[in-house]
């Protein structure tokens, strides 16, 4: 896979004048990612074509399957069975071990406490060897370089590596390497990117993304280290949004949820709500949706 | 959109009605700046109406309060409901706009 792939692909040309272009940007979120699936049934519904997608952490899981041209039942039953606590069950033990004892073994920035055998394996099954090349719709996914902190653009080569990239959760997963370059998850660098469907010519911008839960009490070294890192994304979360939503004359539709439930990182028995949720959500924005496109082609 | 002005001795509430968005934030940027050429730069945006904000109802309030304050004024927002509340916090504008629970707090939060 090329390093710069923003830079080197410039995207489809925009449509035509007064053509709108829609594109669909998916931030981080875990599971509540799965929300873009009832966007993506409403939008389905209506007809509305989707020009780009947008996707960061578990976002990009959600972008890739919409850009690939899997139907939202499709993408959900794939997503429940990857997104499940068996993949972090399993320990990532040498990097324990260099953490514990950097003089012996040597720590190396390649540092995730669990193994991503698992989550691998099953990114293989649900995204096979699909590159972005192939997608059906133009796909941009995320990832943060962990030597600069600037935010890497993927839309060439293997899509799995651009997603494995993407999630690669700060102490969880291990940084990804991809042509010598270290990435690690691209909430890290815009939580909700969308910059990247502005640089690529959208006009129409329909965005779901979602704040870090905070947690009531941090128990455990890790849990501290969670609370640490939401806060500081939830903060860039909300000068990015706001930086794009004013400095751009693009509209930006937030598509916001509301869940009733707390969910958790794992909650996948959940999935089938969280995507009604998002469906609810994308409706109640629809009517504006239809004027604004009648508008802009009228 | 609707939009109903009212003067309250030196503070005019602009009560809002509708949708902030692409297709009615031309109309309201307007509204509010002939309140503030017209010597009124005093505003609170009642938003009891307002069920969605887009990002060009961001950029109408933010084009406005940077006016108002210019000619010594303000905008205030009251009665914000929840879901556009949320818009407002994810974009920052709380920390930048006084938001009151209604117009009469708004209105009164001049005189202090």
């Amino acid at each position: 896979m090329a390093g710069d792939t923003s830079a080197l692909t410039p995207g489809p040309l925009p449509k035509g004048e007064g053509g709108q272009r829609v594109a669909v940007v998916i931030g981080s979120g875990s599971v509540k990612c799965a929300a873009a699936l009832g966007l993506l049934k409403v939008l389905d519904r209506e007809g509305i074509a989707i020009d780009l997608v947008v996707g960061c952490s578990g976002g990009s899981i959600y972008a890739a399957l919409i850009a690939l041209g899997h139907s939202a039942a499709a993408a959900e039953e794939m997503t429940r069975r990857l997104w499940t606590r068996e993949v972090t069950r399993r320990k990532h033990y040498p990097s324990l071990v260099r953490a514990v004892l950097p003089q012996i073994f040597g720590f190396t920035e390649q540092f995730g406490l669990v193994d991503d055998g698992l989550i691998l394996e099953r990114l293989r099954v649900a995204l096979g060897d699909s590159h972005f090349e192939n997608a059906r719709i133009p796909l941009y996914l995320t990832a943060t370089d962990f030597h600069t902190g600037e935010q890497h653009v993927f839309s060439q080569g293997s899509v799995l590596d651009a997603v494995r990239a993407s999630i690669a959760i700060p102490y969880i997963f291990r940084p990804w390497k991809i042509d010598g370059h270290l990435y690690v998850d691209g909430f890290l660098s815009d939580p909700m990117p969308v910059g990247v469907a502005i640089k690529h010519g959208a006009n129409v911008i329909v965005t779901m993304g979602f704040e870090s839960p905070y947690q009531p009490r941090a128990t455990s070294v890790l849990r501290f280290a969670f609370q640490l890192s939401s806060i500081m994304s939830n903060n860039l979360l909300r000068a990015n949004y706001a930086f794009h939503n004013l400095a751009h004359h693009t509209e930006i539709l937030p598509i916001i949820p509301q869940f009733r439930e707390r969910i958790h990182l794992f909650d996948t028995d959940k999935i089938p709500y969280v995507i009604e949720e998002g469906e609810r959500a994308a409706e109640q924005q629809l009517p504006y949706l239809r004027r604004l496109l009648a508008a802009v082609e009228s | 959109m609707v939009i109903v002005v009212e003067k309250r001795e030196s503070v005019t509430v602009v009560s809002i009605d509708g949708s902030m968005d692409g297709t009615t934030a031309r109309e309201l940027v307007t509204s509010l700046r002939e309140q503030v050429s017209g010597g009124s730069p005093r505003l609170v945006g009642n938003l009891a109406g307002v069920d969605y904000t887009s990002s060009a109802g961001l950029r109408a309030l933010l084009e406005t309060v940077k006016e108002s304050r210019q000619h010594g004024g303000d905008l205030r927002l009251a009665a914000v409901r929840p879901e556009v509340l949320r818009v407002l916090e994810l974009s920052g504008f709380t920390s930048i706009l006084q938001v009151f629970d209604d117009v009469e707090a708004a209105v009164a939060s001049f005189a202090a």
